[in-house]
């Protein structure tokens, strides 16, 4: 009997980019709800109420002397007899920083999924790298790219990860300053307590997080029956069950318990986390995380679940 | 070896239980293999795992299991055996052996030969002299010899199909000891003893040093006694030695050619040394019978040969009365049914009319044919029956009203009989109902008591002719003939010049009927026993013997022909072996053992010295080696079932329940619906038979001649009208019939006006009308020419001429003009003639016999059945034609309104009487019964 799961090779970045933007080009464009848009000079679509540097005009202002006489308005100031100037508001990019956990554990597939959680985490990220960049967000990847405000960063993110590979475990987040989003797509199978622990001070340092928890359809449903050997792909244990399917309903109880509690502490956080199974389509979770992402409120109660 | 009580035949075999810790370790060391999976959230699984299970060691019952699994298959192939031979001769007299080879020691002759051949060894250790007889031998040498020798002639030796005869054996015996007391007497017997002798008794008289009864198993000795063939099945005796414990043994037929065609079994209760079996085939599957055998007892014994004369016969039977089934005692045929039931095989024919059943009953190659009252056959059939009688069938005729109106000239009766019947007794003879005289010395009844109390009291008479005694097989006190018979070609008609029901006599209900007609079934073998007597003997060469394993060879060998003589029954001998004897073309079976011998065991008691009793070599000597294959393979299943259930074969194979309802209420929707479907057995034409037996239709015969078939139409139409406005019975509208084609069954009256100008109906038209006279339907033959040439002597007319010509191919009773007290004239109104538009012509219908017996004082007189036929000249149909107002089409002869009148109350008797029958005869009883209902 053929074993339900199996641990996968790495996906492509390249194929996984192909995926990501066909995705992407079924979903529409993403500006950022910035509550609170970091005070940076380069230039973005949030307007900041303000005089500034942007492409909208703001206001008609008398020219003042010492300014540059290029900045004259000459079809306004032909109307009477001042000179203006023509302000612009200051508008200002956001940065988003996308971050795939990409773990040993991520290359599991089993035979109810259709891909394997790693390549389904890319697909999402890169996606989302697609999608952001179509607005104008600036796209970094913490230890692999800096954030970049270009409408190719979801390629250029593509051959960063190429370079750097992801590794395991949650990023180093040092380099992240002032109010960004942070999207974290992950398994989050390690307990609880140790995920908030790691995500806890990151919320204090007052980022907004957007947690994408990947999960593959043996998992949740634990389909296994029979004497079964359980071995972990990341640390090597192996556990062996004499008749699995006796403990399936006590599994799926526990397993459930976990992903509520760290929904539940993630929203304490103010963060969102959304739920994904590799059974279901990429798009389900992309267009969950827009939602949050846009700011949409009714979309934001929905409890977590799929 | 012998301090244990088996010994193995392969004991380097048990040095591989040396193995068995090394076996041990390896099947602890082996766990049973879990499926292996990754699964990421393991942490999430062990937290609900409490137990952690350790798959390095498989469980000790398990491993324990397997450790007597491999003990098992290597105590097997060392083959441990039971019961050594131990024993060693002693005495210093001569070895004298007493063999039996008779047909109960085939089966395990081989042992017995081991045997013999170990006392022998023994003999030639002990340099003792060896004497040998077989009891089953002819020839006898016992003179003491080497061992050598006696080694020779036991390996000559083969068992014989007979029975032994020891007392030659044990003659030849003493007489070659000459008085010398033998040092060990072995005795290896077949365990049965003979009928007359007491072969111990014989034995113990040679006083021998040490006496030893050697006997082998005895559950072979199974023999075949006897066979019978009965109506339902063949009964097998079946008789066996051992009687201790209840035994089923198969038993299968074989034909000629040794293909088993029937299977059974014989059923011995506990104790009961003697058992019944049937074999249960067809008669057909039952006549190719030729070997009766016990399956798996190959012994001449346990086989039964069977010859012609189990045979049952084929008879079939015919009549040309047309009486219903509800009054069985009235038909010739019931009493020829229940005297021949028991003996032979009858057939019936399924259809009345006898151009068809005829063929159809010859066709089933009967041995014999009862005709019970034929006047006349369809011409047709003549041919077909002359020819069967010459291929040696047997025709039986009994005689009748019918055969006794017949004419002369029938080709199928013996002697050539006078017309008319004689009657005896009764108002109008002086001479009484006679009895029977003695049998004849050539008839086959002879030897039968002459039968008493038997009375004739009319039967038909043979012209005296000059070798009518010695054809006459019984006859009458007076000395007329009362069977006679005539053998023609390879075959024979019998005549019984009475009928087969009791009017005529009362020689049916007697014993002696069934008896006579026995013997004419024995008769009617083919090709068999001659039918003059038996008085002398036959000598037939032997053609098939048995051998000791019950299997027929054409090697005769040293058999001599068999002496059949009559009343002695053959017994098989060294001269005679069991076996056929005679040719292919008839043979006599010759069984190893009389009928009904009971196989009794060997009677030890009483004797004069001691003896010891001991079984043949390795008859006790049983391996262990399948018993403990056996065990192993059984650990091994469950050791099987162990391991795909702790693998979780089974819980993966379990199925959700719903899969499980939707699978339970399939199969249960395919049980209901193919136990609902039913057959469609309509026919085309349903609807109109089903609508002509709605209502009484009245039919007539299309002539094809359009004013007569319109005439008769409209006739009938007025007589409805008439039928309806006065009677209950209300007709539908009449019914015209092609003869040829139409069912005739549904209608109890068919009119048939005669016109010669019409075409003649074919043969096959009248054979059918013949068939539904028989079958009890009524014709109604109107010439319309009032001149009925019928007992009239002006001449005829052409209708009446045509008439003739139809009749002369039906079977047809003697007639009479309807008398004044038939129930004709009364069953509705009371009528003295029935006119129709002319009034000149009788009514006539089938004569009814004159039994005598009646008052002449009332008014109806009862009779059974309606007549067949009546013949009238009076043109009814003309005087009942009405037009479509209900105006009469035709004038009366003489023109006379009353004649119509009464034409139609003819109508309604007819109809009347074909409706209700005799019932209005049995109205003169109402006083009577009214009187016993106390009224």
């Amino acid at each position: 009997m053929a074993a339900i799961g199996q641990i996968v090779e790495p996906t492509p970045s390249g194929e996984v980019l192909s995926r990501a933007q066909s995705r992407a080009r079924l979903i529409p464009d993403c500006m950022v709800e910035a509550k609170r848009i970091a005070n940076t000079v380069i230039s973005g679509w949030h307007g900041r109420r303000k005089r500034g540097i942007g492409e909208n005009f703001w206001q008609f202002r008398p020219y003042s002397d010492g300014e540059s006489l290029s900045r004259i308005d000459w079809r306004r100031s032909a109307r009477d007899d001042h000179t203006y100037v023509r302000d612009r508001e200051w508008e200002a990019a956001h940065t988003i920083w996308l971050w795939a956990d990409l773990s040993p554990s991520m290359m599991y597939k089993s035979k109810f999924g259709s891909v394997s959680k790693e390549s389904r985490a890319l697909v999402l990220m890169l996606a989302l790298a697609e999608i952001l960049a179509r607005s104008g967000e600036r796209i970094g990847c913490p230890g692999v790219m800096e954030p970049v405000s270009a409408r190719n960063a979801a390629e250029r993110l593509a051959t960063a990860l190429m370079h750097t590979p992801l590794s395991g475990g949650l990023p180093q987040t040092a380099m992240i300053r002032g109010a960004s989003d942070l999207v974290l797509i992950g398994d989050f199978l390690d307990p609880a307590d140790t995920i908030m622990a790691r995500l806890g001070p990151l919320a204090r340092r007052g980022l907004r997080g957007h947690v994408i928890e990947v999960a593959d359809p043996a998992e949740e449903s634990f389909p296994y029956a029979g004497r079964t050997e359980f071995t972990d792909p990341e640390t090597g244990e192996k556990l062996t069950a004499g008749r699995a399917e006796i403990v399936r309903d006590d599994y799926r109880r526990a397993y459930i318990a976990r992903r509520d509690t760290l929904g539940e502490n993630l929203r304490h956080l103010g963060w969102t986390f959304t739920p994904h199974r590799t059974d279901h389509l990429a798009s389900e979770a992309l267009v969950a995380v827009h939602m949050y992402l846009s700011g949409m409120p009714g979309r934001a109660t929905h409890g977590g679940q799929l | 070896m012998s301090f244990l009580p088996f010994i193995f035949a392969n004991p380097l075999m048990l040095a591989a239980l040396v193995a068995l810790p090394a076996i041990w370790w390896l099947l602890r060391m082996t766990p049973p293999k879990p499926v292996t999976e990754v699964f990421p959230p393991l942490r999430i699984l062990a937290s609900v795992l409490k137990r952690e299970e350790t798959p390095s060691k498989s469980p000790w019952w398990l491993t324990l299991l397997r450790m007597l699994m491999a003990a098992a298959i290597i105590l097997a192939i060392a083959d441990p055996v039971f019961n050594p031979r131990s024993n060693t001769l002693a005495g210093n007299g001569p070895l004298a052996l007493v063999i039996d080879n008779s047909w109960a020691t085939s089966s395990d002759w081989q042992r017995r030969v081991e045997t013999a051949d170990a006392l022998i060894s023994d003999a030639e250790e002990r340099d003792l002299p060896v004497s040998v007889v077989f009891t089953a031998d002819q020839e006898h040498n016992a003179v003491p010899g080497s061992a050598l020798s006696a080694r020779n002639r036991l390996a000559a030796a083969a068992p014989q199909p007979l029975s032994p005869d020891r007392s030659a054996a044990v003659n030849a015996l003493k007489t070659a000891l000459d008085g010398t007391a033998p040092g060990t007497l072995a005795f290896l017997s077949d365990g049965i003893e003979a009928a007359d002798s007491k072969v111990m008794v014989e034995l113990a008289a040679l006083s021998p040093q040490n006496f030893r009864l050697i006997e082998g198993g005895k559950d072979q000795a199974v023999a075949i006694s006897n066979s019978a063939n009965d109506a339902e099945s063949m009964v097998v005796s079946a008789t066996r030695l051992d009687t201790t414990a209840a035994r089923t043994l198969p038993i299968t037929a074989y034909d000629t050619r040794g293909r088993a065609i029937a299977n059974g079994s014989v059923a011995f209760a506990a104790g009961e040394g003697v058992a019944r079996g049937t074999l249960a085939a067809p008669f057909e599957l039952r006549n190719d019978f030729a070997r009766i055998a016990v399956d798996g007892m190959a012994t001449a014994g346990g086989t039964f040969l069977l010859d012609d004369g189990f045979r049952r016969r084929r008879v079939a039977l015919l009549s040309g009365e047309a009486r219903d089934q509800s009054q069985p005692l009235l038909s010739p045929l019931y009493y020829i049914n229940r005297a021949l039931a028991p003996y032979a095989d009858l057939v019936q024919p399924n259809e009345a009319d006898m151009a068809v059943s005829i063929p159809e009953l010859l066709a089933q190659k009967p041995s014999m044919l009862i005709m019970a009252d034929i006047g006349r056959l369809p011409e047709e059939t003549y041919a077909p029956i002359t020819k069967w009688i010459e291929n040696g069938g047997t025709l039986v005729r009994f005689a009748g009203p019918r055969l006794a109106a017949a004419p002369a000239d029938d080709p199928l009766v013996p002697v050539t009989l006078r017309q008319g019947e004689r009657a005896l007794g009764g108002a109008l003879s002086w001479s009484e109902p006679q009895p029977l005289a003695d049998y004849p010395a050539l008839s086959p009844f002879a030897g039968m008591p002459r039968p008493e109390g038997i009375l004739v009291k009319r039967q038909v008479l043979a012209e005296p002719t000059a070798d009518l005694s010695s054809r006459t097989w019984a006859s009458l006190a007076d000395g007329t003939p009362l069977v006679t018979t005539k053998t023609q070609g390879a075959g024979r008609i019998i005549l019984f010049h009475v009928s087969a029901e009791a009017t005529w006599s009362n020689l049916p209900i007697s014993g002696d009927f069934v008896e006579m007609l026995r013997r004419s079934v024995q008769l009617s073998r083919s090709g068999g026993v001659a039918s003059d007597g038996a008085a002398k003997g036959q000598t037939l060469a032997p053609y098939r013997l048995l051998n000791a394993n019950g299997i027929l060879i054409s090697e005769t060998g040293k058999a001599r022909p068999l002496d059949i003589a009559a009343g002695t029954t053959p017994v098989s001998s060294a001269e005679h072996p069991p076996g056929l004897y005679g040719s292919e073309e008839g043979f006599t079976a010759l069984n190893l053992l009389p009928r009904d011998t009971e196989l009794k065991p060997i009677d030890a008691s009483g004797l004069s010295i001691p003896y010891t009793s001991e079984p043949l070599i390795g008859a006790e000597a049983w391996s262990l080696k399948p018993s403990l294959f056996a065990a192993a393979l059984i650990m091994l299943l469950i050791d099987s079932a162990v391991v795909l259930f702790m693998g979780g074969a089974f819980a993966r194979l379990r199925m959700p329940a719903a899969a499980m309802i939707v699978l339970a209420l399939a199969a249960g929707v395919l049980v209901a619906i193919s136990g609902q479907s039913l057959a469609d057995d309509s026919k085309p034409g349903d609807d109109i038979i089903l609508r002509q037996l709605n209502k009484t239709h009245l039919a007539y015969v299309i002539t094809g001649e359009t004013d007569v078939d319109r005439l008769s139409e409209r006739g009938l139409a007025g007589l409805t009208e008439f039928l309806t406005y006065r009677t209950t019975l209300e007709p539908g509208p009449p019914v015209g019939l092609d003869i040829a084609a139409d069912e005739l069954a549904f209608y109890s009256l068919i009119y048939w006006p005669i016109s010669a100008n019409a075409p003649m109906p074919s043969p096959a038209a009248i054979s059918r009308i013949d068939a539904y006279m028989r079958s009890g339907g009524t014709v109604l033959f109107d010439t319309r020419d009032q001149f009925s040439s019928l007992g009239s002597d002006s001449g005829s007319s052409p209708n009446s001429e045509r008439l003739q010509a139809i009749l002369a191919d039906l079977d047809i009773p003697p007639l009479e003009p309807v008398p004044t007290d038939n129930v004709l004239t009364k069953s509705f109104y009371l009528l003295s003639n029935f006119p129709g538009r002319y009034n000149g012509s009788p009514l006539w219908i089938e004569a009814q016999p004159d039994n005598g017996s009646q008052p002449t004082g009332r008014p109806a007189r009862s009779g059974d059945g309606v007549s067949p036929i009546m013949i009238t000249g009076n043109d009814f149909a003309g005087a009942w034609a009405i037009d479509t107002n209900g105006m009469p089409l035709l004038p009366t002869v003489p023109p006379d309104e009353q004649q119509r009148e009464l034409a139609f109350r003819s109508g309604v008797n007819i109809m009347m009487y074909m409706l209700t029958g005799n019932y209005k005869a049995d109205q003169v009883h109402i006083p009577a019964l009214l009187e016993r209902l106390g009224q």
